[in-house]
């Protein structure tokens, strides 16, 4: 086995493990982070095609930088939007001295966490 | 590449694998948050070792640094996720449902590895780019492709920042507004003050050595996102004044890159064929403005993050029916929030 094989198998382990959790994870964190996981498998492949050639293919460097910025962006993005479904209040603006909603149709065994986290304001 | 496998591959090899498990497969959220830095930083020394030294920064300051800090906020930022397991989620526990997902991935997997064999003794891109980097006005060649010979590719990627910036400021709740920052006078504040100068140094350093070497706007701009991000964990932030200009700064970079595209295109070379004689300081000098937007980007998104946790705890920042509503004490805070900085 040379040093490139090695890594070829990790780079194929690594997609195997996120792809799966991808898949079959419910919570949405843990999706992002599997996609991360598996954007950096199928990154390792593209630099271990480039360290075929001496001196390494810069295209395939070019690409994988690019890579790893769309993914940056894209886990940004995914991040807020999972802070806002996961947020109590659900965006919805209440009027002047009313009560805002409260978030009760969230998955029910959790509103008493989401009422304590509350009570412990400043 | 053809050397045998060493003690080292085979460390690295084990430790990534070990780590990612972890952080896929652990229960909890911020323990798996963890071990997705951790995750971050061996693959940036994967790169390395594998001879990708810009890929090697870009995933230093980027994967792990950024992605790392804005995993670590979506789980830290609100205590009621911070212990929250995936069996509180709906967690898939069909047996069928794993047996699908372990197929197709290693459906994929299989596909990888057959695309290792095929394309690696022929892709011949990078003698090609070699050949031509001498007209391309800098002489790193991932620099070289990255802004001249491949540049719509950046010049999408670029979009693809600023609309991620804009959907994220478009997701703060109402009213949200950038929190009364206090000035942190102490070891924290200290140390904010003596590094921030350094980083400054180091990202202009990069900037301009991304011509020649290793480095360029992503990883500087990476860098000033960093740099922005510690100014504001000591309470130095944006004035009022500034704050206006966080959109047209988002969009500076994509307007300027497109601005070049069409005064290319309108000298007559077409769009984004730069020339060899002004090739070079022109692309310093995109590089520089796309430094500018890129930081600016990834700050946002950390800090918009940052303000819809504070503005989920009730804390200075959030609209003042939020936190009135929830405690007293919430609504004296609120006072001092419309003393502008």
């Amino acid at each position: 086995m040379t040093h490139g094989d090695v890594f070829g198998l990790l780079a194929a382990g690594l997609v195997v493990l996120a792809v799966v959790r991808l898949l079959t994870a419910g919570d949405l964190v843990r999706r992002v982070i599997a996609l991360n996981i598996a954007s950096g498998g199928v990154l390792m492949v593209l630099v271990l095609v480039a360290a075929h050639s001496e001196p390494p293919d810069s295209v395939l460097h070019a690409l994988a930088l690019t890579g790893i910025v769309i993914t940056v962006s894209v886990t940004g993005l995914a991040l807020v939007l999972i802070r806002r479904i996961e947020s109590p209040e659900h965006g919805e603006q209440p009027h002047d001295n009313e009560v805002p909603p409260d978030a009760d149709h969230d998955d029910g065994p959790h509103d008493e966490h989401i009422q304590g986290a509350h009570g412990g304001g400043p | 590449m053809s050397e045998a496998a060493g003690v080292f591959d085979v460390v690295m090899v084990l430790g990534l694998l070990a780590v990612a498990a972890v952080a896929l497969f652990h229960p909890r959220r911020l323990t798996a948050a963890a071990m997705f830095l951790v995750f971050g930083v061996l693959l940036a020394v994967v790169w390395a070792w594998l001879g990708a030294p810009d890929v090697a920064i870009a995933e230093a300051v980027l994967g792990a640094g950024v992605t790392g800090v804005l995993v670590m906020n979506a789980v830290t930022g609100n205590p009621m996720t911070a212990e929250e397991t995936d069996r509180g989620r709906g967690r898939v526990t069909v047996r069928g449902y794993m047996l699908v997902a372990g197929i197709l991935a290693a459906a994929v997997a299989v596909g990888l590895i057959g695309v290792l064999w095929d394309l690696a003794p022929a892709t011949g891109t990078g003698t090609l780019v070699d050949r031509n980097v001498a007209d391309s006005g800098v002489s790193h060649p991932v620099t070289a492709v990255l802004l001249n010979f491949r540049n719509y590719d950046t010049l999408l990627e670029i979009a693809v920042l600023a609309a991620a910036a804009v959907g994220a400021l478009a997701l703060r709740p109402p009213g949200t507004r950038m929190p009364q920052l206090r000035h942190d006078s102490g070891p924290l504040g200290a140390m904010v003050r003596l590094v921030v100068p350094v980083l400054a140094l180091v990202l202009g350093w990069l900037l301009v050595a991304g011509s020649t070497r290793p480095g360029g706007a992503f990883q500087a701009g990476a860098l000033l996102a960093g740099a922005l991000l510690m100014l504001y964990l000591a309470g130095i932030g944006p004035t009022r004044r500034l704050q206006r200009w966080t959109g047209p700064v988002l969009l500076l970079g994509l307007a300027v890159f497109l601005a070049l595209a069409a005064g290319t295109a309108a000298i007559g070379g077409g769009w984004l064929v730069l020339d060899a004689d002004w090739a070079g300081p022109v692309i310093v000098a995109l590089e520089a403005v796309l430094m500018i937007s890129i930081g600016t980007t990834l700050a946002v998104l950390l800090m918009t993050m940052d303000q819809i946790n504070s503005a989920a705890r009730g804390l200075p920042g959030v609209p003042a029916w939020y936190s009135a509503e929830r405690s007293g004490a919430g609504a004296a805070l609120q006072d001092g929030e419309n003393d502008a900085r």
